[in-house]
């Protein structure tokens, strides 16, 4: 069974396709990325997976369970956390209190430890991204990249199954890129049966971390494989044509 | 059972008070989808407006002026006095939903008490456009009331044209479409927000002189509340910052309400044996808003939603 | 040479005053108001107090609603009204004790809150400020319209006091201190739900309603309990106030009930739950007593005043004063030693890092 399997799924806004009869799945223990030019509906895929938009036709599978059509906080208590293209911060709380939001759910409630509070619990996930400095600071202060680092130690307060990362790398510099890639690399190995998947621009990052790459464009998926096989492909070149590497 | 002449009132009349109702919601609307601005005033402005004409057109305080450039001086007047006053209330809050509300209410209370002080709390006459009484569709209106709803419908597709083809009016559509580009593309949004609240002010004024002139033809410093409802109701129905949506919202406001005054309230009436209430009007009025809202979140014509499950 | 004077009386303000611990400056200011009856003052004196107490859990209560979740309301005065008037119909009609009409009246209050909240959950923003004003125009036109059942226009009179047992002067003292009293425990229950992990939820919701769904929030079910809790708190200040002047009527459900609550609360500050109840009884005693007793200025004029000071306060202070009195103190405590500071969970980890 895979962790997620996501059957032909298939979303219109009005006269414009944005995802055509998509079929992938990620299994447990897997990282996989997601790229393609823009527009390519990478996001619309992420959000028709987490519930935030409600697909025409397909189905969409969790560990075995038909998530079609739950509602976002639903899905998001089953296992699977994501984070946005856009940072989304709780501008008036504190950085720890952005965390312990996530932690308040009922998922996150489970997975807290009996002897930790919520606030020994936040800390330690600020600590896994490095943010502990920033504990008390509201929000709407903090600069973009520390932002970048929050909205994943707010998905991983949910412990997730699945961890959906989107464009996670966007609007970082080189050593915070650098930073990044290492930390997703240790969320992985100190989690191994969690599965991982990463709608990304720069491939370059990408390439080092994923296990497998599904290339979409126009809404379709039109390449699936190993990284150093993609980048041998003939159309995926195509389409990047022009396009930075 | 239901008599012919029944439903020519309500439509006759539905027309009427729809297109006055329009422009009366059009100010209300314009300058919300240019600064994002719920004007709490409108109905204020509305009310200065009336009080002008009144000074204007009547022998009151020694001066009387004709009717039309009274009107004229009326509207910009008013103009003036919303821009300003926006300027210096508004703007700097602009972006804080809540303390615009603060300002725009306080704003409304010390205008409606300007008015008990300068006027008194009751009733003062507002002179009609025009005199007699013609048959339309056999229904008898007002050449009063005619004449306001001419010029309403003639005002609001002055405006429309000048939202849709002039230099002025495709900026306030872009910055109603998306702020930060109009900015980045060099529209000076401060000269625009005065500009349009100018627009607004006259509009809700000249929409307040055809109003209470062909109907009751008086005004009062506590007319403002009903007409700041009014037209939420129909802005809220329509649309928030939708011009087309003022109009079909004024429209729908207004058969709803003559349907309820004419036809059903007097049915309620007889069934409940209670007498016909001229207060439950508003109840419905809103009652229909909400039913509205409840199948359309976001008005007839407003912008759709971008986001949900 | 006098501005010099003033802005050094400021600064000593700022410097001894505002550095008392916020909660101790609040216990000060609540045993002023405890104490005030020794003075003597006059009935009507007391009266406004009363009122501003029950208008302070009023204006709180939208405070939970508005500051917390967002969801802009324009027509609170409905749940005022309906704790009003659940009252006034179950004394008039059934004749039933006070302190049974009152609890069902905060139930009747609680359930309404639930039910308007619910068609609201799909309404946002400006939407949501407008279309709340639509419910209290409702129920005014039902009330009139039904005028059979509840006496319309005239209002329900003659409804029990709540210390009848008492002389007349001993009366006003008692509901003053009843109100204080319920002003106090209300406060404290709104501000510790406010300032809650519930209350954390609600300000996600505030901030980023899409962010909060992904962490797993269930928006409906707080935005229901926001309603609910407002509802309740709101309709309890109507209930009250229905027996502390003997009468239940159109006033209660009146527009500019709920537009001051938005204007004390954002004079206040928004928010923060004392925000409003300072804002209200700053504004209440400004208006009712030193623009009507101390100054004697006729009515127009008092609400020309008033609303200019209004305007003048939100422009200058658009946080809100009690918002600029507990920043200043956030200043003050920012200076101080780094170790010393700071909530409880600074200090936590502060230990925790030491090990």
């Amino acid at each position: 069974m895979h962790l997620l399997e996501v059957e032909k799924l298939t979303k219109r806004f009005g006269g414009l396709t944005a995802v055509n009869n998509v079929s992938f799945h990620v299994d447990e223990g897997e990282i996989v990325g997601i790229i393609g030019p823009n527009g390519s509906g990478k996001t619309t895929l992420f959000h028709l997976i987490s519930g935030f938009l409600k697909s025409d036709s397909g189905t969409i599978k969790f560990k075995g369970e038909n998530i079609t059509g739950l509602a976002p906080h639903k899905i998001a208590n089953k296992g699977i956390a994501r984070t946005f293209q856009v940072v989304r911060p709780f501008r008036h709380l504190p950085v720890i209190a952005n965390v312990m939001v996530a932690l308040k759910s009922p998922r996150g409630a489970k997975k807290i430890e009996w002897i930790k509070t919520f606030e020994r619990k936040a800390i330690d996930m600020l600590e896994d991204v490095g943010l502990t400095e920033l504990m008390l600071e509201p929000a709407e202060n903090v600069g973009h990249g520390d932002l970048k680092r929050l909205e994943m130690a707010r998905a991983l307060a949910l412990e997730p199954d699945l961890l959906m990362l989107d464009e996670p790398f966007g609007g970082l510099n080189p050593l915070e890129t650098d930073f990044l890639t290492k930390s997703i690399q240790r969320i992985h190995l100190d989690h191994p049966s969690r599965g991982i998947v990463i709608v990304e621009h720069k491939l370059y990052a990408l390439m080092k971390i994923v296990k497998r790459v599904i290339v979409l464009h126009e809404g379709e998926k039109i390449a699936e494989g190993k990284p150093e096989e993609i980048t041998k492909n003939k159309k995926v070149i195509e389409v990047y044509m022009g396009k930075a590497m | 059972m239901v008599e012919i002449e029944l439903i020519q009132s309500i439509l006759v009349y539905g027309a009427i008070s729809g297109g006055m109702y329009a422009l009366l919601a059009l100010g209300f609307t314009l300058i919300y989808g240019v600064s994002d601005v719920i004007n709490l005033a409108h109905g204020s402005l509305f009310m200065i407006g009336t009080y002008i004409f009144f000074v204007l057109a009547t022998p009151y305080g020694g001066i009387q002026i004709g009717l039309l450039p009274a009107l004229i001086l009326a509207a910009i007047f008013v103009a003036v006095i919303g821009a300003v006053t926006f300027r210096l209330t508004v703007h700097p809050v602009i972006g804080d939903p809540l303390s615009i509300m603060v300002v725009t209410i306080s704003f409304a209370m010390i205008i409606q008490e300007s008015m008990v002080l300068g006027f008194g709390s009751y009733r003062q006459p507002v002179p009609s456009l025009a005199e007699g009484l013609a048959t339309i569709w056999g229904v008898k209106v007002t050449y009063s009331k005619i004449l306001a709803f001419v010029a309403s419908l003639a005002l609001f597709a002055i405006l429309m044209t000048f939202v849709t083809k002039t230099k002025i009016g495709r900026a306030m559509r872009a910055v109603s479409q998306d702020r930060e580009v109009a900015m980045l593309m060099g529209i000076n949004t401060e000269m625009l927000y005065l500009l349009t609240m100018g627009i607004s002010a006259s509009l809700a004024a000249v929409a307040g002189m055809l109003i209470t002139s062909s109907t009751a033809g008086v005004t009062y410093p506590h007319i403002w509340p009903q007409q700041l409802y009014l037209s939420f109701a129909v802005v809220i129905l329509g649309g928030l910052g939708s011009i087309k949506g003022s109009l079909v919202g004024a429209f729908i406001i207004s058969y709803v309400e003559n349907t309820f005054v004419f036809a059903i309230d007097p049915i309620i009436a007889d069934i409940l044996n209670l007498p016909v209430g001229g207060s439950l009007s508003g109840a419905v009025i809103m009652a229909t808003m909400l039913l509205v809202i409840l199948v359309r979140p976001k008005g007839l014509f407003g912008k759709r939603v971008e986001l949900e499950e | 040479m006098v501005t010099g004077y003033f802005r050094r009386a400021y600064s000593s303000f700022v410097a001894h005053v505002l550095d008392i611990p916020p909660r101790l400056l609040a216990l000060l200011l609540f045993l002023l108001l405890l104490s005030f009856p020794i003075v003597n003052p006059p009935s009507s004196t007391l009266l406004i107090l009363t009122t501003a107490s029950l208008l302070a859990i009023f204006a709180a209560s939208w405070d939970l609603l508005v500051g917390r979740t967002g969801q802009i309301s324009l027509g609170h005065a409905l749940f005022f009204g309906i704790g009003t008037y659940a009252t006034g119909l179950l004394s008039y009609h059934l004749n039933w004790p006070i302190w049974v009409t009152i609890p069902l009246s905060v139930l009747v209050g609680f359930l309404a809150a639930v039910l308007i909240g619910f068609p609201c959950l799909r309404v946002k923003g400006h939407y949501l400020a407008l279309v709340t004003m639509a419910f209290p125009i409702i129920l005014i036109g039902l009330i009139l319209y039904f005028k059979n059942i509840t006496r319309g226009d005239a209002g329900i009179w003659g409804l029990p006091k709540f210390f009848p047992f008492l002389p007349y002067k001993q009366q006003f003292i008692a509901e003053y201190y009843f109100t204080l009293l319920l002003l106090f425990a209300s406060g404290i229950i709104l501000y510790k739900i406010a300032n809650s992990k519930t209350g954390m939820v609600m300000v996600s919701i505030l901030d980023d309603e899409l962010a909060s769904k992904a962490c797993g929030v269930n928006i409906t079910k707080y935005k229901l309990m926001a309603f609910a809790i407002s509802g309740i708190f709101a309709s309890l200040a109507g209930s009250v106030n229905a027996h502390l002047l003997q009468v239940a009527n159109l006033a209660s459900l009146r527009v500019t009930l709920s537009f001051m609550v938005i204007v004390w609360t954002i004079f206040g500050g928004l928010g923060t739950i004392y925000g409003p109840i300072v804002g209200v009884y700053i504004l209440q005693v400004l208006d009712q007593y030193v623009l009507t007793k101390i100054v004697d200025v006729p009515t127009p004029w008092r609400i020309i005043i008033y609303s200019a000071i209004v305007i003048v306060f939100v422009l200058k202070w658009p946080r809100g004063l009690a918002r600029f009195v507990t920043d200043k103190q956030e200043d003050l405590e920012e200076a101080r030693d780094i170790d010393e500071r700071g909530p409880r969970i600074w200090r936590t980890y502060k230990k925790k890092e030491k090990k």
